[in-house]
């Protein structure tokens, strides 16, 4: 794995550069300890993180290891606009989740997790799905992270993948276990500090040491016709489009994101989610910049492998300090990333599972803090025993993916409809998984009439992602003439050629199917469900006596029997 | 054409240094607040 032509650090040099890292972080943890922590400000601060910490925490989540790697890989791949075409749409995810954060948080400004929000909603089938894709989304997340650790130590130093794996997987779990999301919080705006500073020296470093803009602007006749051209088709279709489908699943399915929606006090989630979505765009696609220069120049990156990329990059033509920059810098993004996963990974045990489905009407908190920090400890050797023998979750990774597709719909209608019905929500994930596997697993052959019925159910998904966009900033007659429009230039433009695409006709067929059934259900039911009591559902689980900033009413403290309800 | 790819390339740090600038600087008005309420920033 150890490669000669890049800069190779001493183990002591990067044994000493982790330590400083970790140790550094730990230290910072201590100065917000208490000894008796309660399960409120462990899940989520007690609701009242403010506008910077928000906006960095969230900054900081979103950019996980692979978002460098992979948006250089796409500036290499796809050249002037390939940057733009990984970034722009990671940063839309924040975005366009926010119109819906602000009604959740609306109806439920005491929850912890949007579990908790969809219990009150439906009850624990609805819940629990949501639950489920959250934990198995953030698993995965905390492996990946574990993983990119590994790969960098074995990369740039003579220690081994699994020595890097468990520094990091051990180095993260210390930080986080006592103090859970308030030390989350807190690192991560101390990790985006250190990651955007060495960005912003690292990038113009590179282009400059690269010989500066007459030397690169010479090197884009090394470029293909399409990878010269801003709007390339070939772009758009295999970076952009994947990743627009997935902006508004991966948003609703990850509750380290959810968390800092509840997290952060109410008026500043506006201005959170705004700066969260320049940060993390400024950051990633300026880091994409990188494999585009490496393209102009007509750089081979080592052994064929794409990750080598920025490493190389940074090797070749800065100086070692610059290269221990790098290193801090994605130790620091999957750092960042790795401690939130852990901590939404205690917040769904703790509220999610023990709180509404163990406990029963009787939470503990002093347990639930039991159970929070046993789940941090378990994930946390999970993630290290998967990351380290590097098990193929790919399936784990399909089923993710479609699970999150197949519940965009029904979380969304369920918190602006009042007729969706428990029974609605869980039958149309369900069916909607059914189909999504018969598409993407080919179970029947996808031409003739079956094709285009999967084509129809996916025109409807694609219909369905533009029209709950629009309607999420622009209302809902937009919205609703906005899905119609993309459904017709769907049924017109797609028929005939998306079965081609198998993941995408899958990915859009599970919002097809879940939409449609759905809104089918729930067209049949009677129920008209009270919003209002939403919020009488869910509520905190400690007394908090100095409680300033929930979104609470009046800013009392919710008594504890609110969170036991249902 | 030199100037618009210098710009395009390097107007990403140049938006990474105002993010973080916003960001510290509000952090620190956080940490006013909370120093001056007698509560932890988180």
């Amino acid at each position: 794995m150890n490669n000669a032509s890049l800069h190779q650090f001493s183990t002591l040099t990067v044994i000493l550069l982790m330590l400083a890292f970790y140790g550094g972080t730990y230290l910072l943890t201590l100065g917000i300890r208490k000894k008796k922590e309660d399960a409120d400000a462990f899940m989520v601060s007690n609701h009242r993180v403010g506008f910077g910490i928000g906006a960095a925490s969230m900054t900081a989540t979103w950019i996980w290891a692979a978002s460098f790697y992979a948006a250089a890989t796409s500036g290499y791949t796809y050249g002037v606009s390939g940057p733009i075409h990984y970034g722009l749409w990671g940063a839309l995810m924040i975005l366009f989740i926010y119109p819906f954060g602000r009604r959740f948080r609306k109806l439920a400004p005491d929850a912890h997790t949007l579990g908790e929000l969809i219990h009150a909603r439906h009850g624990s089938s609805s819940q629990l799905i949501l639950a489920l894709s959250n934990l198995m989304g953030s698993i995965i997340s905390l492996m990946v992270n574990f993983t990119a650790a590994g790969a960098l130590v074995s990369v740039l130093s003579p220690l081994s993948f699994q020595a890097g794996v468990i520094i990091a997987g051990v180095g993260v779990l210390l930080y986080t276990l006592w103090s859970g999301f308030r030390a989350s919080v807190l690192t991560d705006f101390a990790q985006l500090v250190a990651l955007m500073a060495i960005a912003v020296v690292i990038i113009p470093a590179v282009f400059f040491a690269m010989g500066g803009p007459s030397e690169l602007v010479a090197g884009l006749d090394n470029l293909s016709a399409e990878q010269a051209n801003f709007f390339s088709v070939d772009a758009v279709l295999n970076q952009g489009a994947p990743f627009f489908v997935a902006v508004l699943a991966y948003a609703i399915g990850n509750q380290t994101i959810s968390q800092r929606l509840f997290a952060v006090k109410e008026e500043h989630i506006k201005p959170t989610f705004l700066t969260a979505t320049i940060g993390y765009g400024a950051i990633v696609i300026g880091l994409g910049m990188i494999g585009l220069m490496a393209l102009t120049l007509g750089i081979e990156p080592l052994n064929g492998d794409m990750n080598n990329l920025i490493p190389q990059m940074v090797s070749g033509y800065l100086p070692p300090l610059f290269i221990a920059l790098f290193f801090i810098l994605v130790i620091g993004s999957l750092s960042s990333t790795a401690d939130s996963d852990l901590s939404a990974l205690s917040a769904i045990m703790m509220a999610d599972v023990y709180g509404k489905n163990i406990a029963r009407g009787k939470p503990n908190p002093e347990r639930m803090l039991l159970v929070g920090r046993l789940t941090m400890i378990i994930a946390t050797a999970v993630g290290i025993v998967f990351a380290s023998f590097s098990l193929d979750i790919l399936v784990m990774l399909v089923f993710v993916g479609a699970l999150w597709g197949a519940i965009v719909f029904p979380v969304i209608a369920s918190c602006f409809w009042d007729r969706v019905t428990n029974a609605a929500f869980t039958t149309s994930v369900i069916v909607a998984m059914l189909v999504f596997c018969v598409a993407r697993f080919e179970w029947v052959p996808l031409s003739g009439i079956t094709g285009l019925i999967f084509e129809v159910l996916a025109s409807v998904g694609g219909g369905v992602i533009i029209g709950l966009m629009a309607f999420g900033f622009l209302g809902r007659v937009i919205g609703f003439t906005a899905g119609i429009l993309a459904l017709l230039a769907m049924l017109i433009f797609a028929t005939g050629f998306l079965r081609d695409y198998t993941v995408l006709l899958a990915s859009l067929t599970a919002y097809g199917t879940s939409t449609l059934v759905c809104i089918a259900m729930s067209l049949t039911s009677r129920e008209h469900f009270d919003f209002n009591s939403i919020r009488e559902r869910v509520g905190n689980y400690d007394n908090h006596l100095d409680d300033g900033g929930t979104g609470n009413p009046a800013n009392e403290p919710a008594p504890v029997s609110l969170a036991t309800q249902r | 054409m030199t100037i618009i790819f210098a710009t395009y390339v390097l107007i990403w740090p140049a938006l990474t240094l105002g993010v973080l600038a916003l960001i510290c600087r509000a952090v620190w008005r956080d940490w006013c607040d909370a120093r001056r309420q007698r509560r932890s920033l988180v």
